[in-house]
């Protein structure tokens, strides 16, 4: 047998034995922490449904910077997985971001996007890659949706939190998988595990930061963004994919337990570029990307 | 079958997923360029009236960028593009515009691995033609959510993901392509039913894929086209992570797909799995694959198989379903599904008609079905009338007629072992910038480009007589 051949006899066996896994993993589901939540997500299905645009952006660089709470200060926060822009650091704002290099597969997208880093066992691992869908809130008139302010930041999720998080809002995945869980799930190799934080989509028109990073933001309901909160913008859902399958046990992030999930964005694209999207795909109604969950090679 | 069982054997079939999953590493970290000029208003002065208030823009002569003249243009409009590399990313979001190249070959948009999509067509009506796309980090030519496109004459050259795609489109003539050197299709249509579209006088190689289309289908004619030296040539296929699942009704009739097992293409992971065949119907349905010849494959010649979905967002919907049209079913509530009822489908193939091909030099089979599920005879699938060596299982179009009853009944004999057509060694992937994808050769120009009137997508498909397709003559020098 070559060596490639014994390497796949090898997989073969891997393969087997996950199906083991996965059925054991399935069976003893329900001794997990009886806080814990799993839910089909409200919005989750076959994309395609509503518009969008999205924007694959590789890992870039982890740090223990976090230019929005931290301002100034490296080294002062958890350890951050940073997206987007290559440039970030606890330094950076939208302005120094701007025209900066970029993981992202569309290179207007300038952004930083960061989420805590993943431990297992108290080591960091590395994402395998990140997804950015731009999408009208749930119910919210596609054509009523302005492009972002440029300059926005913001701050999605609670890095506090102990109990699980609303779903809607900060969720573990398996793959392209429409079950969301407050816990991280035993995730099969074809599917691995994904973080997913949906960010506010209704901005109070004025401030492009608030004193928590949030109250400038706020999420629509039943279609409609508060008076408070009165221009509909795009809802970001920011994934961040791990190579991590099976058990779960060991997981943790940077900021705490793993329900502590939560995401930044600092809106540095090329704001015509932005504006383009947003009018061409999300008012436009069109769906201008989707993602496989067939792996690309 | 077990869910048991099905759960294992869909990681053996995903296996060959896995094996890709660490290759391709395609994060270039240039900024990116942009060469939009400053938006020009609408030039008349320079611009010719055309018959029926048609207006030609002419790029450079009227605009700086071929942005600047579509974004000027009205519906009706015809934007012609003089000879030269174009360093662009066009969107297009006007109506009924023709948006033609004066010379298919030395018209070049060039994306240098930074920009996104050649063209991407928003509107309803756009009708490309005569130009080539290279080097886009998506892909060469794009329409999405479009009533009415055509693209004809077009070249698209090492593409990140495809060379021509049409998304959530109806309406559609793709013609006279040629696509090569993409991870996933050459050509795609995904996600509309019925698709009202026509797919000729195509060159697809050395791509992953030479068609792929997943949920589509429905008045979807792929005829008198090339599919050669791609890793898989012609897949049509199922999946519920997007909608209007699954696959079915394509016409596949007068093709020549030959060479399949392309070892140093790049491949997505699905060009990996579905490497060595010719024609692959990976769990879409009653499709018509008629009078094609078909040679050299590693694996079938012409297989179906079942495409398994992990993690996945639906369940297979109910047979009678499959009439409702895609329009329809996007407005459906989500399925309001127990989550335990969720993860593992497995898309067959079923309903399928397999008659009057000419198939040759496969390694497993020229015409092979297979499943996981142990009844194949309730899968409907028939073959009759083709030309063939070796069948697997063996007396296949005994056991599985188009008309009349069954002359065998062993299904077991022979049988399409699915694990040797998974699990077997595959040449990994090649980053598309860097795969040896040849340059493309001369391609023939339309007609009349300079003096052609503009033509909006507005009268396709074009029709096709079906009955007049013979199969095709064996290339010379194959």
């Amino acid at each position: 047998m070559s060596e490639v051949a014994t390497r796949w006899a090898g997989q073969l066996r891997a393969a087997l034995a996950l199906g083991a896994l996965v059925l054991a993993a399935c069976s003893s589901g329900e001794a997990a922490t009886i806080q814990a939540l799993t839910a089909r997500g409200a919005d989750m299905g076959p994309q395609g449904r509503v518009p969008q645009f999205k924007v694959e952006c590789a890992w870039s660089h982890s740090a223990t910077d976090d230019p929005i709470v931290h301002p100034g200060m490296p080294g002062r926060s958890h350890l951050h997985d940073f997206f987007g822009s290559t440039a970030t650091d606890a330094h950076s704002t939208p302005a120094s971001l701007l025209g900066t290099d970029t993981t992202c597969q569309n290179r207007n997208d300038t952004a930083a996007y960061w989420a805590p880093a993943v431990l297992r066992d108290g080591e960091p691992v590395q994402p395998t890659g990140s997804v950015a869908y731009y999408r009208p809130g749930p119910g919210v008139d596609p054509t009523r949706v302005a492009s972002y302010p440029a300059g926005l930041v913001v701050i999605a999720g609670d890095p506090t939190a102990t109990d699980p998080q609303p779903l809607d809002v900060a969720a573990w995945h398996c793959g392209a998988s429409p079950i969301l869980h407050s816990d991280p799930p035993s995730c099969p190799r074809t599917a691995p595990l994904g973080a997913r934080v949906t960010f506010p989509d209704c901005w109070d028109g004025e401030r492009l930061d608030s004193d928590d990073h949030q109250s400038h933001m706020a999420y629509s309901d039943a279609g409609a963004c508060p008076s408070s909160h009165p221009v509909a913008v795009p809802q970001l859902v920011f994934e961040v994919r791990y190579p991590v399958t099976g058990d779960p046990t060991g997981l943790a992030l940077a900021s705490g337990g793993v329900r502590s999930l939560h995401a930044d964005f600092v809106q540095a694209w090329d704001h015509a570029a932005l504006e383009r999207e947003v009018r061409a795909c999300l008012n436009g109604g069109r769906v201008c990307g989707v993602v496989s969950n067939r792996a690309t090679g | 079958m077990t869910r048991t069982a099905r759960r294992t054997l869909a990681a053996l079939l995903a296996f060959g997923l896995l094996a890709a999953a660490c290759g391709d590493d395609d994060d270039t970290t240039d900024a990116s360029p942009t060469t939009d000029g400053p938006a020009a208003g609408r030039d008349d002065d320079g611009a010719d009236e055309g018959d029926g208030g048609s207006v030609t823009h002419r790029v450079p002569g009227d605009f700086d960028t071929i942005q600047a003249a579509v974004d000027a243009a009205a519906p009706g409009d015809l934007v012609l593009i003089e000879p030269g590399t174009y360093e662009e990313a066009v969107d297009v979001t006007t109506d009924e515009l023709t948006i033609r190249g004066l010379d298919r070959n030395e018209v070049v948009l060039d994306g240098g691995f930074e920009l996104e999509n050649g063209i991407r067509v928003l509107a309803d009506g756009v009708a490309v033609e005569n130009m080539t796309a290279q080097n886009y980090t998506t892909n060469g030519f794009f329409w999405t959510g479009a009533t009415g496109y055509r693209g004809s004459y077009l070249t698209a050259y090492r593409n990140g993901d495809y060379g021509v795609y049409a998304f959530d489109s109806v309406k559609g003539q793709l013609e006279h392509i040629y696509a090569s050197g993409s991870p996933d299709a050459g050509v795609y249509i995904g996600q509309c039913y019925p698709c009202d579209t026509v797919i000729t006088d195509v060159i697809s190689e050395y791509n992953g894929l030479g068609y792929s289309g997943t949920n589509s289908g429905g008045n979807l004619l792929i005829v008198n086209s090339t599919w050669r030296f791609n890793r898989a040539g012609i897949v049509p296929n199922s999946g519920s992570y997007e909608l209007c699942y699954p696959g079915r009704e394509n016409t596949i009739v007068g093709n020549t797909v030959h060479g399949n097992s392309q070892p140093d293409t790049p491949a997505i992971d699905v060009a990996l799995l579905a490497m060595g065949n010719g024609i692959l119907v990976a769990g879409s349905n009653r499709n018509v694959v008629e009078r094609n010849l078909v040679f050299d494959h590693e694996r079938t010649g012409i297989g179906l198989v079942p495409f398994p979905e992990e993690e996945a967002n639906d369940v297979v919907p109910p047979e009678e379903d499959w009439d409702r049209p895609c329009e329809e079913t996007r407005d459906d509530p989500l399925p309001d599904l127990d989550p335990a009822d969720l993860g593992f489908v497995l898309w067959d193939a079923v309903g399928n008609s397999i008659t009057g091909n000419v198939v040759s030099g496969s390694g497993l089979a020229d015409l092979a079905l297979g499943s996981l599920q142990p009844d194949l005879a309730a899968l409907r699938n028939c073959f009759a009338g083709n030309t063939f060596e070796t069948t697997a299982p063996e007396q296949l179009e005994a056991l599985a007629p188009c008309e009349g009853d069954p002359t065998a009944t062993d299904w077991s004999a022979g049988a399409l072992d699915l694990g040797a057509l998974i699990a077997t060694e595959r040449p990994p992937a090649i980053d598309y910038q860097e795969a040896p994808t040849p340059e493309p050769p001369d391609q023939p120009n339309m007609p009349d480009a300079e003096t052609a009137p503009a033509q909006p997508a507005t009268n396709v498909p074009f029709s096709v007589d079906l009955a007049a397709i013979a199969v095709p003559e064996r290339p010379e020098g194959t």
